[in-house]
């Protein structure tokens, strides 16, 4: 019989774990420090193939449904601006509308569409004064060469409406760009994850072989490239998809590989500008368990620990940001929104489970959603902290 | 320090609020282990003594290799394949540890990497990349099924098997090789999954006994679809003249058929249970889907009689295709059934994990 020199499955160890609990505010089972309790973002689908934004409160117990509204079809990311008051649904791929509402009322503000010849790619961020938002776009004409747009829009908001006017486009330096985030409101950092698909050929992957994704920071104001950086030539299979970024400026990402399913690939990395890019392994079984794909990763409000989750594994898993240490790993059933709140993480699943997850007291609660009824949360979730 | 399960298990205690309980129809840990017991450790056990005498009857040909002894190596392969195509539906547990799954059997292999390694080391005549250890960490495309299946059933393999000795070393690794993750897989659901299984409700490596339920599920259900269009449509084409057989699943071997056959038998067993089984998985779903979904899997097994194992000798015959494609029209209703089964109950397969973005 062969000995396989690896952990067994389920004898995991987590040394650094009590790291980050020292890390962690000291508050622990406070849920907000002001009086609301934070509004949650999400878009889901339902059994009929109904496509909704939910917005939901939590108190530790139950989840909340605050409003609920039907989208033109399925989403994907929601970004928020608070100033304005409004948040943003962002169609998924290859889908092209804008859906914009009210914070308070959920209410629809606006729906819009980008051109017959873009398509969106399920994220898009604000200006911290809100008058700019930028989405990830494909020209998806251009069959050949970098077809991934960054487009800048111009927003204002004047009582019951939302005005989103479309003013510039800068390349993404890439094909395929997927999230994208600002760094100190100047500097735009995006995902490209490397894939062309058409809408003729639905969601399609059409470049596997040759795809080559970067991390790209352009300036904010002028779309000039700043700063590209690649993977290992080994590991152009892995597309960059999914990013956060705390207050010092480092960036984690979250990637899903195309290639084989039994080849070892780099799921996490991080960068910090200036530097080379930094590949996380997790010890096996999990790297193996995170079956090749990441759907989404948020840093702690701490900004020393980032989530990072994997759907197809069923498991959540918690990175520390400096050393590239996996520090704990959570089973969850198809589980991919993630965000931060002040006592932890809360995350969200294709099987409609809401979940709080405590570090400090290594405490994970599911929320009872009956009052929500049965609904497939989307890939991401936004996190609204009235200040 | 804390392990991650006690940490999971402390956890549960707060949850337990909340957690699905067993409702009437859904004891999902006696279903869970009812499948277990009668259908995947059975199934594995059989794989193993299989895979087993497939080691024996490689080393006693590699001793001696004859005509004969040709057939008796490929009897063995065949009984083994026959083991693993009755369990290949179960994609999760212990067959995903160490690239099990992969390792025993890299197919499809779309751009036939797994041949030219297979040359390349038996050409390299290196007695130490047999070695145990070493074989584990070779490429995928040449430790399996299709590996050996090339060895055994290529035109002239006897002459080749003959006149170069490590190449009939290289079989008979294999042979070891997949003998060796039989008897692993097997092993671990025996001294390991079940008590995961049993104790599913404790938050270890399952959230709960129903996040168990869903993976038997899923080895349920989804492998339909993959047998529909891998097995069968990629293979045949709209017409005859557009068949590629050599897309086929073990087509040098002449088995293709008989995979699906055997597929598709596992599939009902799994659905159904055996007679000593008091739950099974069509417990989880309502009685006139449990109807219709056996329904489909009896005209299935009408289909099988019309047809011959190999898929190639399938099309070749007279109305051969049109059989075929009504074989995949069955497979396709199968899974359709199931669908709308699952729809009238809780139990969901998969939403973000489905479709990657």
């Amino acid at each position: 019989m062969v000995i396989e020199s690896i952990m067994k499955l389920h004898r995991r160890q987590f040394t650094s774990l009590a790291a980050w609990l020292l890390a962690l505010p000291g508050s622990v089972h406070a849920r907000s420090s002001v009086g609301k309790t934070p509004l949650f973002l999400s878009a889901a689908s339902d059994r009929g193939d109904n496509h909704w934004v939910i917005g939901f409160r939590h108190n530790g117990i139950k989840a909340e449904e605050v409003f609920r509204h039907r989208l033109p079809a399925r989403a994907h990311h929601i970004a928020v601006h608070e100033g304005l008051g409004i948040y943003t649904v962002i169609a998924r791929r290859p889908g092209r509308y804008l859906w914009t509402g009210d914070l308070e009322s959920g209410e629809k503000l606006a729906e819009i569409s980008v051109p017959h010849d873009r398509h969106l790619y399920g994220h898009g961020v604000f200006s911290a004064d809100g008058s700019t938002f930028y989405t990830a776009e494909s020209a998806y004409q251009l069959i050949n060469g970098d077809s991934g747009r960054v487009v800048v829009w111009q927003v204002t908001r004047n009582d019951h409406a939302v005005t989103m006017v479309r003013s510039t486009e800068y390349p993404s330096y890439g094909v395929g760009p997927h999230e994208l985030l600002l760094k100190n409101d100047q500097t735009l950092v995006v995902a490209n994850g490397g894939i062309r698909t058409h809408p003729d050929s639905g969601r399609e992957k059409l470049n596997i072989e040759s795809m080559q994704p970067s991390l790209v920071y352009m300036a904010a104001d002028t779309g000039a490239l700043i700063e590209q950086q690649f993977l290992d030539t080994d590991y152009h299979k892995a597309s960059i998809r999914h990013l956060d970024i705390n207050a010092d400026g480092l960036v984690a990402a979250g990637l899903q590989y195309e290639g084989e399913p039994f080849e070892r690939a780099p799921l996490i990395m991080i960068h910090e500008q200036g530097s080379p890019i930094q590949t996380f392994w997790a010890p096996e079984p999990s790297q193996s368990e995170m079956k090749q794909y990441v759907g989404s990763v948020r840093f702690d409000l701490g900004g020393s620990y980032f989530a990072a989750s994997c759907p197809r594994g069923n498991l959540i898993t918690f990175w520390d940001a400096r050393s590239g240490e996996m520090v704990n790993a959570l089973r969850s059933r198809d589980g991919c929104g993630v965000c931060a709140v002040e006592d932890g993480f809360v995350f969200t699943a294709g099987t409609g489970r809401i979940s709080h997850y405590n570090p400090t007291v290594d405490d994970i609660v599911s929320l009872d959603v009956s009052a929500t009824g049965k609904v497939f949360w989307d890939n991401h979730l936004t996190v609204w902290q009235e200040t | 320090m804390k392990t991650l399960y006690s940490l999971i298990l402390a956890a549960s205690l707060s949850t337990s609020l909340f957690a699905q309980e067993d409702g009437p129809g859904n004891n999902w840990t006696e279903v869970n282990l009812a499948v277990t017991d009668h259908q995947v450790i059975p199934s594995y056990q059989a794989f193993a003594l299989a895979a087993g005498q497939l080691e024996i009857v490689a080393g006693e040909f590699c001793n001696s290799p004859d005509t004969a002894g040709l057939e008796s190596f490929r009897q063995a392969f065949h009984g083994a394949m026959d083991g693993w195509q009755q369990i290949q539906h179960v994609q999760f547990g212990p067959i995903t540890y160490f690239n099990w799954n992969f390792r025993l059997h890299y197919w499809p292999d779309e751009k036939g990497t797994g041949g030219r390694q297979l040359e390349s080391l038996v050409t390299s005549g290196n007695a130490e990349l047999l070695e145990p250890d070493n074989f584990a960490r070779e490429s995928v495309g040449v430790q399996g099924f299709p590996a050996l299946e090339r060895l055994l059933f290529t035109e002239g393999s006897i002459g080749a098997l003959q006149e170069d000795p490590f190449r009939c070393q290289v079989a008979h690794a294999i042979a070891r090789n997949i003998s060796d993750i039989a008897e692993g897989v097997h092993q671990r659901w025996v001294d390991e999954f079940r008590a995961t299984i049993a104790n599913a409700d404790e938050r270890g490596f399952f959230e709960s006994a129903e996040d168990a339920a869903i993976d038997f599920m899923k080895a349920q259900v989804e492998p339909i679809r993959r047998i529909q269009q891998q097995k069968i449509e990629e293979v045949i084409g709209e017409n005859a003249q557009r068949a590629r057989v050599r897309r086929a699943e073990s087509w040098r071997a002449e088995r293709s058929l008989r995979n699906v056959e055997l597929n598709i038998q596992a599939l009902e067993s799994f659905f159904n249970g055996d007679d000593q089984t008091s739950k099974s998985l069509s417990s989880l779903l309502e009685a006139s889907d449990v109807s219709t979904i056996n329904g489909i899997f009896s005209e299935l097994e009408q289909s099988f009689m019309a047809l011959p194992d190999s898929l190639e000798e399938a099309l070749a015959s007279d109305g051969g295709h049109a059989r075929l494609l009504a074989l995949a029209a069955h497979l396709d209703a199968l899974f359709e059934a199931f669908e709308a089964g699952l729809k009238n109950t809780d139990l969901y397969l998969g939403f973000n994990s489905l479709d990657g973005d």
